[in-house]
């Protein structure tokens, strides 16, 4: 295991272990610099985790409080847990289901798209998709996604079979079991699925690509990388010329250190990035690092989500097999007709008896529960996942009182829908139900959206300085040897599950910083 | 474990009080007993919530001219959903929710077949058995257009 010294003012800091800091970290560990990855989470393995939903939850979740305000339901129904996300190495990357679908072309130009949207902050990417392919390329060949690259696709699950069934029937075409990044066959030095049926929980088995299984082995075989557990950032440093000096963490026992840097990457996911931000303030700084714009923070979005469950007078046992390996993409095509801006996936979803009591109306109780789980062996499920528009006001900010365990504020994580979300869910979860009653579901169950797994848009890239956070690169317009790798840079949400685009920009950011870091960094 | 505070008695209603909120008629009482008593032993740790749930319990008890624990399953989820969004019930229903749906063998009831793993997963025991309808096609064709 290798170990950087406190002062070593060459290594490169990356805070946080997921798809953005773990795809980071190994590409500039294979160009040979010096990677520090402080994770503020444990380090579980596949032998570690539960297959047992709440205990699962109880080991790998990000638990720490924050606090929540705005008209969104989460904040009424998980007030305290805006987010569904992981703290522990390979950050949420152990938690997603793989599903791998690319942006389109217009994604990236939602504002000229979409027009002038009255009540959001749409904004033009920086970047084309053009310039993103050759990265989508090398991100699915990295995470083997299904029908990519010569990969082969995931074979039909029971709950597919009544998803695709009822899309023929309603008239879709566009579906099919990918592509999803678990291996269908072995790849990469990675087992094929067990169609064990549990991704949400940790996959087991080591098919499902994540950075705890891929991204950070191989970096670690290079000798580049110190891996840091159980280490939470608490503020990133900076010189009088202001440029990030390195940061302040706390260890695992509880101890305050310094790591140096000549480089730090944040990548703590949305919410926990924009904190990071927002807590490095300074005199020189007085509203947050990087925050010139006044943008750290605000532009957040979560996706427009809902779920439909259908049950029939048969069984269909959803949870076996490949949770999400299911899509239907029809209506993630570019159509305004439909009373809405954007698109959306339909994706297969299974929830065992636990979670679907639990979120199936929270906090609610009676025979109108109880009656859906005496259904349950014949239950398929569907995610409806679609771009939802970014708001000034929907923001991540400190909050006032409340500290966590360390005594740091926590994030206030602060959401009102557009009526372009509340069109798209409606619609969304009406399509679904028809998916569903097409194949002769006896009834259809809508479920409110969970809290956010999508956490997007809170340090936006921008071409202007003025509306953003970071450059095309993900390097912050303030502080040229910042940088953001997680999905915080996202511009716009676009309708597509985010992981894939965000090792993309990752893929590509590492080989910028790699190439800068000889040249104007160092 | 949980406070000698709480009698037979209570946990009696308790149990009635867990299976009225959410009711299966194949559940038999086990279940829903185990859900009382981990409602009963995080009460234990919490001076708040116990004092809340003893009062409560004596509340429920006193609703009609029987105990709670007698009443017929429809008076009982009446005089429950009288107190639906008290404090008492809100913490009862949500330690409950979660207990009754984690126990394996209500998952049995259920047809859930819990963990997999060590039994190597459904690839060789029925992820795709359905039978009820045909086989779909599971490529894309093509891309969708923008």
């Amino acid at each position: 295991m290798t170990r950087f010294s406190y002062d070593d003012s060459d290594v490169v800091v990356v805070v946080g272990s997921g798809a953005g800091g773990g795809t980071v970290a190994n590409e500039l560990c294979q160009r040979g610099l010096k990677t520090v990855v402080l994770e503020a989470g444990p380090h579980l393995t596949g032998e570690d985790y539960h297959q047992d939903e709440w205990p699962a939850f109880a080991q790998m979740a990000w638990g720490d409080t924050r606090t929540t305000s705005g008209s969104w339901q989460v904040a009424k129904d998980f007030p305290n847990l805006p987010a569904w996300l992981v703290k522990a190495v390979g950050g949420t990357t152990t938690h997603w289901a793989g599903a791998c679908p690319r942006f389109k072309a217009h994604e990236f130009t939602a504002r000229s798209t979409y027009g002038d949207l009255e009540g959001t902050s749409l904004l033009d990417w920086p970047i084309a998709l053009g310039e993103l392919e050759p990265y989508y390329d090398k991100a699915e060949i990295k995470m083997g996604v299904t029908h990519r690259h010569g990969r082969p696709p995931l074979p039909a699950n029971n709950n597919y079979k009544v998803f695709a069934n009822g899309a023929e029937k309603l008239g879709y075409r566009y579906y099919s079991t990918g592509p999803y990044a678990t291996n269908a066959e072995p790849y990469d030095g990675r087992p094929a699925t067990l169609q064990d049926g549990f991704n949400f929980q940790g996959d087991k088995h080591g098919s499902k690509w994540s950075t705890l299984v891929a991204e950070l082995p191989k970096a670690e075989k290079t000798g580049h990388l110190d891996l840091r557990p159980d280490s939470h950032v608490a503020q990133i440093e900076h010189d009088a010329k202001g440029r990030a000096t390195g940061v302040l963490y706390i260890d695992r026992n509880g101890t305050l250190r310094r790591q140096r840097a000549a480089v730090v990457v944040v990548a703590g996911n949305s919410i926990e990035t924009a904190r990071l931000l927002l807590l490095s303030g300074s005199p020189q700084f007085p509203d947050g690092l990087a925050n010139s714009s006044g943008q750290v923070g605000r532009n957040y979005m979560r996706h427009t989500t809902g779920t439909v469950w259908g049950q029939f007078d048969k069984p269909v046992r959803m949870w076996r097999g490949e949770t999400m390996a299911g899509v239907i993409a029809d209506e993630s095509r570019l159509d305004t007709d439909r009373g809405f801006v954007g698109g959306y996936y339909m994706e297969t979803i299974s929830l065992g008896p636990a979670f679907l009591a639990k979120f199936i109306a929270p906090g609610r109780w009676g025979s109108h529960i109880s009656d859906l789980l005496d259904g349950y062996r014949n239950t398929a499920g569907m995610w409806i996942v679609g771009e939802d528009m970014p708001r000034a006001d929907n923001r991540i900010t400190l909050s006032g009182d409340t500290v966590d365990q360390h005594g740091l504020p926590v994030a206030n994580v602060h959401f009102d829908d557009h009526p372009n979300d509340v069109a798209m869910r409606a619609h969304g979860q009406r399509q679904g139900a028809a998916v569903y009653k097409a194949v002769g579901a006896l009834k259809t169950i809508e479920t409110p959206p969970y809290p956010s797994t999508h956490n997007l848009g809170t340090a936006r890239m921008s071409q202007r300085p003025r509306d953003g956070v970071v450059d095309r690169f993900g390097r912050a317009h303030d502080v040229p040897n910042l940088f953001v790798a997680d999905g915080s840079v996202f511009t716009t949400g676009a309708a597509a599950n985010p992981t894939l685009t965000i090792v993309a920009l990752a893929t590509r950011q590492a080989e910028y910083i790699a190439t800068e870091l000889n040249k104007t960094l160092a | 474990m949980g406070s000698t505070l709480v009698t037979a008695q209570d946990r009696q209603t308790l149990v009635n009080v867990v299976s009225a909120a959410f009711p299966h008629s194949t559940f038999p009482r086990g279940p829903y007993e185990r859900a009382a008593d981990a409602v009963i032993a995080q009460a234990g740790t919490d001076p708040r919530f116990l004092a809340q749930l003893l009062q409560g319990l004596t509340d429920l008890d006193a609703q009609r001219e029987v105990r709670f624990s007698e009443l017929d399953a429809e008076t009982a989820g009446a005089v429950l959903r009288g107190a639906d969004g008290s404090p008492f019930l809100t913490s009862i229903v949500d330690s409950a929710i979660v207990t009754l749906y984690s126990d394996p063998e209500v998952w049995d009831l259920l047809g859930y077949e819990g963990p997999s793993y060590d039994k190597g997963g459904y690839v060789d025991r029925g992820f795709d058995d359905l039978d009820w309808l045909p086989d779909p096609k599971i490529e894309f064709e093509d891309e969708v257009p923008a």
